[in-house]
């Protein structure tokens, strides 16, 4: 029995760090879901400043009665932009805390693995039961949640910090160049890992 | 002469608190005001956007007509026309109430700056000899009041009279591109300044609407 005790405190670790896992990928999903909107938002809004830019509002005859007005759209154009930006910028932050608090998890987990390893031997991390994977195949995947989460954040910063007022065709491509990450990415993973642990932890 | 008597009688703190109360009232009604007119001028982007939809889809059409004309699409299409006129005409009328009511709160607007022009107008009077005014809140001279009351409506004022070239050009126009720029010009309103928002809350915080 006291044998089984290191073997315990890591399959105990792991318990833990599943759950918190499920709750970080419900935030996840939320703040990528709040992105969609302000994407479409930021990709209409590039439009009309296109449209204002060849329209020559200046130019127009009705329009003639008011000065400035095409400089003055264009400001609040991007003033309306600028807001837009500051909230994507927010979720943007909410993602880095996922990738960060999994990142934690997962560690704290290695950590106690560590601590252990040499006592549990080999053959116990690699046994595997009919309810139960290997605790080798469980931490290996919880590398690739935290692999994957590091990935898409990347990603997507990377997406964002790319937007130039200056260029109104990148900012209308960007909610298909969001959508592309998404769909690039290994989407179910953490949902497929999950699945594959949900004996192990009502065990 | 009568004035005189009023003002040499009256005790001068009454008259100041009076005209203070007014003030505060005005900037209470600017407040609402403004929210009135920010709910009407996303009803009406609604309802600009409808019009251009409706305005694209119909030039859509026409290309296919102009495509295919077939005899038994141009009979649809002929049917089709009628039916959309009449909503164009609804959204139309529809857009126009929006804009009544706007012009409503524009008179209103108006309204409040010339009242505290009356009430600066009643101060000079009260201390035609000079002697220093004391402020009837905190920091603002009462002729502050007016001038943000004034550049508020003036910017209004403006936005108002975009928003009619908006109608009359909206529904006309063929071209792309100012569709676009006219929805984007009633959705931004670029006359009214970004400091207006500044304006307003400092004026609320003033009169002790807002707190400290």
């Amino acid at each position: 029995m006291a044998q089984d005790q290191p073997l315990l405190a890591v399959r105990e670790a792991l318990r833990g760090c599943f759950p918190a896992v499920q709750e970080q990928q419900r935030r996840w999903r939320g703040a990528l879901g709040d992105c969609q909107p302000l994407l479409a938002a930021l990709g209409s809004l590039a439009e009309q400043l296109q449209a204002a830019q060849v329209a020559r509002l200046d130019d127009a005859p009705p329009l003639r009665a008011f000065p400035g007005l095409r400089e003055r759209l264009r400001r609040k154009q991007l003033e309306a932009g600028d807001d837009v930006l500051d909230k994507l910028g927010e979720t943007l932050a909410t993602l880095l805390k996922v990738r960060d608090v999994v990142s934690r998890h997962v560690e704290q987990v290695f950590e106690v693995y560590e601590q252990h390893a040499d006592a549990i031997g080999i053959d116990a991390v690699q046994r595997a039961s009919a309810v139960s994977p290997s605790v080798a195949d469980m931490l290996e995947w919880l590398q690739d949640i935290e692999r994957h989460y590091r990935n898409a954040y990347l990603k997507r910063k990377y997406l964002l910090s790319s937007i130039q007022w200056g260029d109104l065709a990148n900012i209308q491509a960007l909610p298909k160049a969001w959508d592309q990450i998404s769909e690039d990415e290994h989407q179910s993973l953490v949902q497929d890992t999950l699945l594959n642990v949900s004996f192990f932890l009502e065990e | 002469m009568a004035a005189n008597t009023l003002g040499g009688t009256t005790p001068r703190k009454p008259v100041l608190s009076v005209s203070a109360r007014k003030i505060k009232d005005n900037a209470a009604d600017w407040h609402n005001l403004i929210l009135k007119w920010e709910t009407l001028n996303d009803t009406g982007f609604a309802t600009a956007n409808k019009i251009a939809n409706l305005k694209i889809s119909l030039w859509s059409e026409d290309k296919t007509e102009l495509q295919s004309s077939s005899p038994a699409s141009r009979e649809d299409a002929d049917k089709r026309l009628p039916e959309y006129s009449k909503e164009l005409e609804a959204l139309c009328e529809e857009l126009q109430t929006t804009y009544d009511a706007l012009a409503k709160i524009q008179m209103k607007m108006e309204k409040l700056s010339s009242t505290t022009k009356g009430v600066c107008e009643l101060e000079d009077y009260h201390y035609r000899d000079g002697r220093h005014r004391p402020p009837l809140f905190h920091t603002w001279p009462t002729a502050y009041f007016y001038e943000v009351s004034r550049k508020l409506s003036d910017m209004y004022q403006k936005e108002l009279l975009l928003k009619r070239t908006v109608i009359e050009e909206l529904a006309h126009t063929m071209d792309h591109d100012l569709t676009l720029s006219y929805l984007s010009m009633w959705l931004h309103q670029p006359y009214v300044e970004t400091n207006s928002k500044l304006l307003l809350e400092s004026m609320l915080l003033e009169t002790g609407h807002r707190a400290l």
